[in-house]
């Protein structure tokens, strides 16, 4: 295997407005790469998997920074970086679900530059795909993973099409709890995507795991008040407490009220190639107390439905017992 | 791909008021900073620019998809910042950009070109005084095989830059993305904490 | 007793500069002229190179020139090669160095080079080339045999003497194996008992059979193994990164076909190496003749994933293991099966996994066999305790099985079978220079507090359940025969000579500190003199093993005894009576009656440089090494030489113990869990660096964690692509996979073969912590066994679901 390192050649654009970013990757297209904090770019690039001809750096843009109070709810920059958004006081006390996800992602120094537009749309980190094997989402004709011996510990409970790699994302699947809304804009103007319509898996597309396509720029993250101040829970499981990705995560939204579930969006990550909302789970929990019983009764409802690999059927009990955990902590 | 491929009409009111390195994009009135090294593989093509590393200016050649660093050691001589995975997976090129720690491996120089860049060989007073997170990194014998040691201490001047009395569990959460290989771990806490005045 | 120097703390001459970046390493060095060269490494896990064309990569502008095997001596396996050609072994083995004006140059100029090569059928599960038919790693066999004539290669390598042999088992053979039964009539590479294994097993009430797995990881060095060359008259100069310094001088003057006067071997800092940069390694060989092929200064950069490749690993154990009982609590019998995974040339180290055993539980019989089995994976090597601490971890909960079963506290068992100091051990029944390990046993309960903590409950709060559990870890930890060398020069300095290694742990200059304990001479007047070989360093043990503490404590006394003769014979020379009228102390040599009449060192130092000879080292001992030699030859009359060969009487192993507790507090959810408590206890002898000692503890400590419960190698069989190529990946622990606190202490009581009682402590430091993690891990969960390291989340939750998937088959270099 070569083992590269150096950042090869490239252009590098820095613009500061966020016309001259779209006009950018309008241009460009799949000749550009937009960078946030890089943290996911730089490894596919130095390890010239990769091989974008210019960077598209879009730090300079103010417009895309900053959190702030809308008519419904809060819009987040998506340039905002992990850190900000662990640390934010408005995120904290209402949606203390995104800041705890931020919290968990990797480590210190790559929440400081990491950006939620990053951390969204970042990659997956199957490690055939990221060690350049020619499997099915780099444009071959197999899947290196899904296969009798493939170490497949990390790799997809659900939503396999050929490839079985998972959503890494720690903030995404808390994005979707909230029902947080996508704001993409490009040459042609600006659209509004859910944000459980944002992720989408390799049936749909093999090669992306958003919707995002060239020419698009995240622009903003809008989470609606709808969920302001619900009742949390957020856990990743991962090997190590620092810089890996989860094994499993849990991020669960409940409105109580006189201690009986009214509504309740609960999504796992690292399960599917998308946030993988517990649907079966949300409906059993309606209208019962949060609290031991109401756990046990559904907890194996989230596992259900799952196509262990040889390696990863941990994560079925592990995902049954985060939502029993959601339930009652 | 040249700058000249690259149509894009712009008013004066985009202009930003620090460098614009490339000529081709100057003259053009481009309101992005482009930098390409793209007319010659070899990588000769490099641009200049200033950045204010440890209370200084200076003035380098910096490639478009350059990483602060290699900009840091091979152009600027700062040796002291280290590589040893190049990928943000250890911490051990720790630096401060304007007081927060980042991984200088996977931060590009032309990010930094208005801030403030702080290195383990900035740390010192100006009369020698060794900063007091080296003095106790010292004392409580911290480093082992000092390879990630530039970096921890990094790390500890940032956290002690935001919370100048962290408890034990802050300081660990704070030093977490510095790998220790050797597991000094505990040596480099007890340092932190001496710095922060909390043992004697 | 009471010492000036030893079991004080001090601060290690170059700790500063670690502080403060200046301390430099390997890829620091710059200098004019100098050219980067990068590796092609290969992307078959077996096979052979056909032709290479690196026509177009020469035609880059900046592109400088290739070297490859053919510009090398040939090499035949299980030799590791530097570049390999006809025989490659791994995915990322080295086949050819591009040099150019610039990394990235170099690097751009490898995307540029074809390669024809052919494959060869490989195999990553060392049970698969066991297998009758199964495919073979070379094509001429699967296992080391070892050439008696030529001498055991060191611990974990591959030396010259070694050949490629074939040992297959049936199918039935490697079935029983497989699901933990004895393989009858299976052929071994190795074998050794003692003591009548079958009677004493018939009298053990106690009897446990397990198999077990343990998976080698990668030593993940955190300074990569960059080298710098350059030529100049006649000399390379040489920068690299090697734990032990003039012990590998002649070895890489060896490999780069030069005589040794014509190397000068710069390393003052190491960083990190865990075993793996105990010897030059072979690379070091492309980055000196490169830069002679070239007559530039050359820097041979190894990334991240080079150094996954070729930086070494922990080979891996697949085993087989009945233990048992008598009614005391003492073991009675023994007997083991050991397939080591040695990866691409490693020798395997199932002897010393076995010599583990054999000391920590006194068997009163035991038997060990083993194979040594190759895999198309990359090269093991030694890593810090190479087979005593993977055994130790996946020993422990074995062992407290046995103690459950037969009734025992498993505190009390570990008591009863303790090694006391008349403890034998291993196939010739070697004694220990001394032990102290019951006293550490105890010692470390009650600082435990494990009566007590027995006691608690169990359960702590909802799903979250406690574990508590001990580890024992050994390691021989010292050897002899090392030359001391320092020089009292006329500014009233003692210089203090060593060749051992900066590997970080400082012991390279708290061994010095015996010389200044001997001289009765403050260290703030001693100069440390290490790191380059133009320095004039004597011949110091390798720094590996545990060795260096009880070595070369030994060896820089011995040297200021000869200091103190000369002195002393000075002073009586000059100010009359006898030799022994004289004292040494405060940097002086003066009349015991009248301490007024003396000499000061400085003055001494003049006086030896008058009168030459043996003095000031014109005439010298001849027993001491020919690196020895040199140094003394270029010093000669620049003061009083002091320099002896360490002929100290020594006798049985001198052992590095080291025992440990942890409690976890474990989630049944999530299979995580926190270590709640680590307390672990050194018995190495006599403290001499109180604060090192701590560093090596604690960070052995971190290591057996990352053993138990984080790193492994993972490779997949399909293609024999490893998966943990970075760190990642390869999940060293951080700081918050580690207790935030770790009590650990020394026992402090004298070895009688030191002269200041030190004896090393490097590796049990990590197998204590990790056999103790094992332990917690188990007890947690009512006594199951895993069978294996590293035990992860999964198969903790797994188990506790009782899905029938808690670890799957027990396999190596997998999930």
């Amino acid at each position: 295997m070569p083992s590269n390192d150096n950042m090869p050649e490239m252009s590098l654009y820095q613009p500061v407005q966020v016309e001259d970013a779209i006009s950018l990757a309008g241009t460009l297209a799949e000749r550009g790469w937009l960078v946030g904090g890089g943290q996911d770019t730089y490894g596919w690039i130095k390890d010239r998997a990769k091989r974008p001809e210019a960077l598209i750096d879009l730090n300079g843009i103010e417009s895309m920074r900053g959190i702030s109070e809308t008519a419904d709810g809060i819009e987040i920059g998506a340039l905002v970086t992990l850190t900000e958004l662990a640390n934010n006081a408005l995120v904290k006390e209402r949606y203390s679900l995104l800041s705890s996800a931020a919290g968990r992602v990797a480590s210190p120094q790559i929440r400081n530059i990491g950006t939620l537009g990053g951390n969204v749309a970042q990659d997956v980190r199957c490690w055939y795909y990221r060690r350049g094997l020619n499997c099915y989402r780099a444009g071959g004709n197999l899947c290196y993973a899904d296969t009798p011996e493939g170490q497949n510990r990390e790799h997809a409970l659900f939503g396999a099409s050929r490839c079985v790699a998972v959503s890494p994302s720690d903030t995404a699947p808390a994005l979707v709890a909230l029902e947080a809304q996508m704001v993409i804009r490009n040459a042609s103007g600006e659209r509004v995507v859910a944000a459980e319509d944002f992720f989408i898996g390799p049936d749909v597309d093999i090669r992306h795991t958003t919707v995002l396509r060239a020419g698009d720029v995240l622009t903003a993250v809008r989470i609606p008040a709808k969920w302001a101040n619900a009742e949390f829970y957020f856990e990743k499981v991962a090997d190590r407490n620092v810089w890996d990705f989860a094994l499993v995560s849990i991020s669960a939204a409940m409105k109580v009220t006189n201690g009986t579930i009214e509504e309740s969006r609960m999504v796992a990550g690292a399960v599917e190639c998308t946030p993988r909302r517990l649907t079966s789970v949300e409906q059993a929990i309606q209208g019962r107390a949060r609290n031991q019983e109401t756990a046990d009764a559904v907890a194996s409802l989230a596992s259900q439905g799952a196509k262990p690999l040889n390696y990863n059927h941990f994560k079925m009990p592990l995902m049954d017992n985060l939502v029993k955990r959601a339930l009652t902590v | 791909m040249g700058p000249n491929k690259v149509n894009i009409t712009l008013t004066r009111r985009r202009f930003i008021k620090s460098v614009i390195f490339s000529a081709a994009a100057a003259s053009s009135g481009a309101g992005w900073y482009m930098a390409s090294a793209a007319s010659n593989p070899a990588g000769g093509v490099e641009r200049l620019v200033s950045i204010n590393v440890n209370g200084r200016v200076r003035r380098v050649d910096v490639l478009p998809q350059e990483t602060l660093a290699h900009t840091l050691r091979y152009k600027l001589g700062l040796t002291g910042t280290k590589v040893a995975c190049n990928r943000g997976e250890c911490g051990a090129c720790t630096v401060l950009i304007d007081d927060v720690n980042y991984y200088s491996c996977s931060t590009l120089t032309h990010n930094v070109k208005d801030r403030a860049v702080l290195t383990v060989e900035g740390l010192r007073a100006e009369d020698g005084t060794l900063h007091a997170v080296q003095a106790a990194f010292i004392q409580e014998l911290s480093p082992a095989c000092g390879f990630c040691t530039s970096g921890q201490v990094m790390s500890a001047v940032a956290l002690l830059k935001a919370n100048p009395k962290p408890t034990r569990q802050q300081a660990r959460e704070a030093m977490s993305g510095n790998l220790c290989r050797c597991g000094a771990y505990d040596h480099y806490l007890n340092g932190v904490m001496r710095a922060s005045g909390q043992l004697s | 007793m009471t010492y000036m120097h030893i079991g004080k703390n001090f601060t290690p001459p170059d700790v500063e500069a670690k502080v403060t970046g200046a301390a430099r390493y390997t890829e620091d060095f710059r200098r004019d002229g100098m050219v980067f060269a990068r590796l092609l490494t290969s992307p078959l896990p077996s096979g052979r190179v056909v032709s290479i064309d690196a026509s177009e990569a020469l035609a880059m502008e900046g592109v400088l020139g290739v070297f490859t095997a053919d510009d090398l001596p040939p090499s035949l396996p299980p030799a590791n090669p530097a570049l390999a050609k006809d025989f490659i072994t791994y995915i990322g083995q080295p086949i050819l160095a591009v040099a150019a004006e610039s990394d990235l140059i170099a690097e751009n100029a490898i995307e540029k080079i074809k390669i024809v090569f052919e494959r060869r059928p490989f195999v990553t599960d060392p049970l698969d080339t066991l297998l009758e038919g199964g495919p073979d790693p070379y094509p001429t066999g699967n296992t080391l045999i070892r050439n008696a004539a030529a001498g055991a290669a060191a611990a974990g390598t591959t030396a010259s003497g070694t050949d490629v042999g074939r040992i297959k088992w049936s199918l039935d053979q490697v079935t029983a194996f497989r699901n933990g039964r004895e393989p009858v009539g299976a052929t071994f590479g190795e074998e050794w008992a003692y003591g009548d294994v079958a009677a004493e097993f018939a009298q053990c009430k106690t009897i446990v059979e397990e198999p077990f797995v343990t998976i080698g990881y990668p030593h993940h060095s955190l300074e990569p193994r960059s080298g710098m060359a350059f030529w100049e008259n006649g000399k390379c100069y040489f920068h690299g990164s090697l734990q032990s310094h003039t012990v590998g001088h002649a070895q890489l003057s060896a490999m780069l076909e030069i005589d040794p006067a014509n190397l000068v071997f710069i390393n003052e800092n190491t960083g990190g190496g865990f075993g793996s940069k105990i010897f030059p390694y072979p690379i070091m060989a492309v980055t000196g003749k490169f830069a002679r092929k070239l007559n530039r200064p050359l820097q041979m950069r190894i990334t991240r994933e080079e150094e996954f490749y070729i930086g070494s690993a922990r080979s891996g154990m697949q085993g087989w293991l009945k233990v048992g009982l008598k009614d005391d609590g003492k073991v009675g019998a023994v007997d083991v099966i050991i397939i080591n995974d040695a990866g691409s040339g490693g020798g395997g180290s199932a002897g010393s996994s076995a010599e583990h055993i054999s000391l920590m539980y006194q068997p009163t019989a035991m038997r060990f066999r083993g194979v040594a089995l190759y895999t198309n994976t990359t090269p093991r090597g030694a890593q810090r305790g190479p087979g005593q601490n993977e055994m130790a971890s996946v020993l422990a909960p074995i062992m407290d099985k046995a103690a459950r079963e037969g009734g025992f506290d498993r505190l009390a068992m570990r008591r009863a079978n303790a090694p006391r100091p008349d403890a034998k051990f291993g196939p010739r029944q070697g004694g220990l220079s001394s032990s102290y390990m019951p006293e550490a046993i105890e010692k470390a309960a009650a600082m435990f507090r494990w009566d007590e903590r027995v006691a608690q409950p169990k359960v702590t709060a909802n799903n979250k359940v406690r574990g508590i559990g001990l580890g024992m870890g050994f390691h021989s930890a010292g050897a002899n025969g090392y030359d001391g060398l320092l020089r009292i020069a006329t500014d009233g300095k003692i210089y203090l000579h060593t060749g051992v290694g900066n590997l970080g742990t400082y012991s390279y200059a708290g061994v010095l500190r015996a010389a200044a304990e001997a001289l009765q001479c403050s260290w703030e007047n001693c100069v440390v003199v290490h790191g380059n070989s133009d320095l004039n360093l004597p011949h110091s043990t390798y720094q590996g093993g545990s060795n260096t503490m009880f070595t070369e404590t030994r060896s820089s006394h011995v040297a200021a005894l000869d200091a103190i003769r000369k002195l002393k014979e000075i002073a009586a020379a000059d100010l009359g009576g006898a030799a022994d009228d004289y004292s040494v102390g405060g940097e002086r040599v003066f009349l015991t009656s009248d301490q007024a009449k003396g000499l000061t060192f400085a003055e001494a130092a003049q006086k030896a440089i008058d009168l030459g000879g043996e003095y000031s080292g014109q005439v010298y001992p001849e027993d001491i090494n020919a690196t020895t030699k040199r140094s003394v030859e270029a010093m000669k009359g620049t003061g009083l030489i002091g320099v002896a060969k360490d002929t100290l009487p020594k006798q049985g192993t001198a052992p590095g113990f080291a025992i440990a507790f942890v409690e976890i507090e474990m989630d049944l959810d999530t299979g995580k869990y926190d270590i709640t408590d680590y307390t672990a206890v050194a018995e190495c002898g006599t403290v001499v660096h109180p604060q090192g000692l701590s560093q090596a503890m604690n960070g052995g400590g971190v290591w057996g964690i990352g053993m138990a419960g984080y790193e492994r190698h993972v490779y997949d069989p399909q293609n024999g692509l490893p998966a943990n190529v970075g760190l990642y990946q390869s999940k060293p622990p951080t700081y918050l996979d580690v207790p935030a606190q770790m009590l650990t202490a020394g026992m402090d009581m004298p070895d009688p073969q030191s002269p200041v009682g030190a004896r090393g402590i490097g590796e049990p430091a990590q197998g204590c912590g990790a056999a103790a993690l094992m332990s917690a891990i188990s007890d947690a969960l009512d006594g199951h066994l895993f069978n294996r390291t590293p035990v992860t989340p999964d198969m903790i939750v797994n188990h506790v679901a009782q899905n029938g998937f808690n670890t799957g088959e027990l396999k190596t270099n997998t999930f």
